[in-house]
This record gives C-alpha cells, sequence and structure tokens, in this order.
C-alpha cells in the first residue's frame, strides 16, 4: 500500500537516456513528494522536455529505474525500457502543440479515453466531462472542434481532457510557448487553480514568473544532470551554483 | 461534311443503358477498391518485412503496368490457371478493382503519414490502445483527409472504365463503338460519348475541390 506520508510520489533513480552517441540524460535522481509542484528550467537541449516524455512513459530510458507510489513503474534492463502500462495510468500529460484530435468535438475529444480505455458508462463520462468543461468555463464548446477554438481554449480542454483520467501526478510540457502573449494567462490561471487544489505537478516552462507563481519547488536542468534544486526564492532569487546563476541572470535579463 | 446530332435520339436507350453499365462498374470496383486500399496501406507500413514488401511489390505492379494490358491477362490468361471461364463483367470488376486497389492504397498512405507524431504522443499519453488508437484517432483521420483524392480516383475508375469495352463489354463506350460502326458516323457518336463522361465527371471533380477545402479547415487544429 502506497502511504502518501512517508513515501515518494515519483521516485527517479539514476535516469540515462541517450539517442544514438547522444547523450541527453545522464543520472537525474530525484524524488517529489504527494504534494509538489516541480518547476524544471533550463537551458534548450538540457533534457527537460525529455525528462518529462520519460515519466509519461514516451520514451525509452538507457539506464534507471521510476517507481511512482511505491511501484515500479518504468525500469530499462538489458537495453529495454519496461514500462508498467497500469502505472502510467496514474499519470497525465499536457504538451507544447495542441495535441487535441481534429476530427472529434471537443466532447469526444474528452470522453474517447475514458469511454473506449477505462470502460467507463457513456453517460457517466459525458456528465464528467461536462462539468470539467464548466469549471474551466468552456461547457459553451462543448459542441465545437478543435479548429473553431483559440490557442488558449484548445490548452485548457487538453488539460481538462488529461483531467478526465483522474491523474495522480500531471506533466505539463511548454504548454504556453506556443501561444500567443495575450493567450497565456488563461492557460497558466487553469494551473494556478489546479495548484491552488494541491494536485501533483511537474512542469517545464520558460516563463520564469510562472514558475515563480506556481513551483514549490525549483529544478534547474542542463547538460543532462541536476544542477540545482530547491525552493523557488532560492533557485530563481539566489542560486547557489555559478551555472544556475549565469542561467537566471541571462533570462531575467532578457524578459525585462 | 455535315454535322448532325439529331440521328442519336434513336439510340438513345442504348446510350443510357451503356452509362448505366458503366456507373454500375465504377461503384461495384470503387468500393471494393476502397477496401483493399486501406488493407494494403496498412500492409505497406507492417513492422513485418516481407508482408510490408509483398504489399509494395503489388501496389507498384499494377501502377506500372498499362490497365489494358492487366484487363487483358485477367480475361485470357488468369481462367487457364483457374481451369474456368471468367464473364467479361467479372473480369473487369477484378481488374478494376485490383488496379484501383493499388492507386487508392497510395492515397490512403499519404493519409496516414500526414498524422502528426503529437496524435500519437497524446494518444499514448492518454492510454489508448492500439486497437482504440488505430480505429478511433488513425483512420478516421487518414479517411477524412483521403476523401478528395479517393473520389479522384473513383472519377478515374470511371473514366479507365471505357478500357473494358475492349473485352466485348457493353458499357458506354462499347455501345458508343456499335453505333459508330453501324451509322458511320464517328464524329457525332464519340463526341456524344465524350460529352456524356465529362457531364458525369466535372461535378464530380468539382465536388472533390470543395470537399477539399472543407476538411482541410477542419483538420487544420
Amino acid at each position: 500500500m502506497y502511504d502518501a506520508m512517508t513515501q515518494p510520489l515519483a521516485s527517479l533513480r539514476n535516469i540515462h537516456k541517450a539517442y544514438g552517441s547522444l547523450t541527453v540524460l545522464s543520472g537525474i535522481n530525484l524524488d517529489m513528494s504527494p504534494g509538489e509542484r516541480v518547476v524544471v528550467i533550463g537551458p534548450s537541449g538540457g533534457g527537460k522536455s525529455t525528462l518529462l516524455r520519460i515519466m509519461m512513459g514516451l520514451e525509452e530510458i538507457t539506464e534507471g529505474s521510476i517507481e511512482f507510489e511505491g511501484q515500479p513503474y518504468i525500469t530499462a534492463r538489458n537495453g529495454k525500457t519496461r514500462i508498467d502500462a497500469d502505472v502510467r495510468k496514474k499519470v497525465g500529460m499536457v504538451f507544447q502543440h495542441y495535441t487535441l484530435f481534429p476530427h472529434l468535438s471537443i466532447l469526444n475529444n474528452l470522453m474517447l479515453a475514458a469511454v473506449k480505455t477505462r470502460g467507463m458508462p457513456r453517460a457517466e463520462a459525458r456528465d464528467k466531462a461536462m462539468q470539467l468543461l464548466a469549471r474551466l468555463g468552456l461547457e459553451a464548446k462543448a459542441g465545437a472542434y478543435p479548429s473553431h477554438l483559440s490557442g488558449g481554449q484548445k490548452q485548457r480542454v487538453a488539460i481538462a481532457r488529461a483531467l478526465m483520467l483522474d491523474p495522480r501526478l500531471m506533466l505539463f510540457d511548454e504548454v504556453t510557448s506556443a501561444l500567443d502573449p495575450e493567450l497565456v494567462a488563461e492557460v497558466e490561471q487553469v494551473m494556478l487553480e489546479l495548484a491552488e487544489q494541491r494536485l501533483p505537478m511537474m512542469i517545464v516552462t520558460h516563463d520564469m514568473w510562472f514558475a515563480r507563481n506556481i513551483a514549490s519547488r525549483v529544478i534547474f536542468c542542463a547538460g543532462g544532470v541536476v544542477v540545482e534544486d530547491g525552493p523557488p526564492e532560492q533557485v530563481l532569487g539566489d542560486p547557489v551554483n555559478p551555472r544556475t546563476r549565469e542561467f537566471i541572470q541571462r533570462v531575467f535579463h532578457i524578459h525585462g | 461534311m455535315k454535322i448532325d446530332f439529331s440521328f442519336l435520339s434513336k439510340y438513345h436507350e442504348a446510350l443510357l443503358m451503356g452509362l448505366g453499365t458503366t456507373l454500375q462498374l465504377t461503384v461495384i470496383c470503387f468500393g471494393l477498391a476502397l477496401v483493399l486500399g486501406f488493407v494494403l496501406a496498412l500492409l505497406r507500413g507492417s513492422r513485418i518485412k516481407p508482408v510490408a514488401w509483398a504489399a509494395m511489390l503489388y501496389v507498384e505492379f499494377f501502377r506500372g503496368t498499362p490497365v489494358l494490358v492487366q484487363l487483358f491477362w485477367i480475361f485470357y490468361c488468369l481462367p487457364i490457371f483457374l481451369g474456368t471461364e471468367l464473364s467479361n463483367f467479372t473480369s473487369a470488376v477484378v481488374c478494376l478493382s485490383l488496379y484501383g486497389g493499388a492507386t487508392m492504397s497510395e492515397s490512403f498512405r499519404s493519409g496516414l503519414k500526414s498524422i502528426g507524431r503529437e496524435q500519437y504522443d497524446a494518444a499514448h499519453a492518454l492510454g489508448l490502445t492500439p486497437w482504440v488508437r488505430t480505429v478511433h484517432v488513425l483512420l478516421p483521420q487518414a479517411v477524412l483527409r483521403a476523401v478528395p483524392v479517393l473520389l479522384s480516383n473513383g472519377v478515374g475508375l470511371f473514366k479507365e472504365s471505357a478500357l473494358i469495352s475492349a473485352v466485348g463489354m457493353a458499357e458506354l463506350m462499347f455501345i458508343g463503338s456499335t453505333i459508330s460502326n453501324r451509322t458511320a458516323r464517328p464524329v457525332e457518336v464519340f463526341t456524344a460519348i465524350a460529352l456524356i463522361y465529362f457531364i458525369v465527371a466535372f461535378p464530380l471533380t468539382r465536388l472533390v475541390a470543395v470537399l477539399e477545402r472543407r476538411i482541410l479547415r477542419r483538420l487544420a487544429i
């Protein structure tokens, strides 16, 4: 039995990832506790997105293992990655690019996985989907198709679609990077509300203002390793490591 | 030479019958070719190499040989191997379906290819099983994207069906040739035949253009 008081939610051990000769992650160790909202920052190509994709079971790993709620989730052995499909159901993810299914209405985008693979009765899935859409102010769009929505609305639907499956951990991979600036706030607002409800999250973002607002913990990832790990005030405000310091100064300089 | 189409009215029943046969043939072959084409497209993407290779060879063979040669082979040679006669209608259906399947598999394949990697990511992240992913996510998008090209393929089959006259099948082209032989008025007869083909095909090609725009608008997420 999983005990949230004593056991980490997710526990990453020595995660290595290489694409052929290109090493992306070289030994990530991380324990995340159930109440945490971890924001991962760092330079492009530093392995942030790869880390999230691995946690979603979308990428194989070269070495290492992940436990989730005390259960083995992902293990690499003899060059083969084993992913436990039942554990994976507890993780949800929202991507940078819109990944809604364009041939399905918003309502059906939300219902598909619940009905077809989780065996939820249609009526129940429909009620749940409508409640979620109402919560995100999108109930009027239930019958619309993704092509009729703004970028911000699409990302909110993508969040609702992931929430349909009651994830125990939500992964957000640069979900506002592709949005027009005026649409960023509506998506970040939804994420802040989820944070208030204490949904565990792991977030990759370039928006340092947002990182400071939502994070309970910030990880600076560069060169495939965790360079600095601590509370947002420290990592973003007064970083210890010179590489973190240089990155933070550069980012805040660019963003004013 | 005096051009006068009025004598054709005497043959309007025969011409209509020929058009009916042509349309019947087209619709049957279109349906069969759709199914064959989709299966071939899936087989070509198979991870089992010999299967993918065989499907590829099939498609390239039927696209790389003249339909008339295929038709003659099926009509004259296939019965020798089967040990039984094939009616000209059966030969025509077999030939146009096999040929149509090969061209349509290409349309389905490009439809499948145009589905971006992020759709697969989303399907995996939602834990969709391979069956649900194929049937509810990939197939409908591939078909939707392929609809305009598939309809064009259908119009292509409609036109190719004129070749069937070569094995004595009484479709539109065959009826036209017969009338022309009997009346010695090829100019009027073949002009009229061309117009009939065009009148049927033109709205269909326009429909293809309209559908193309609509579907693209829908699928542009």
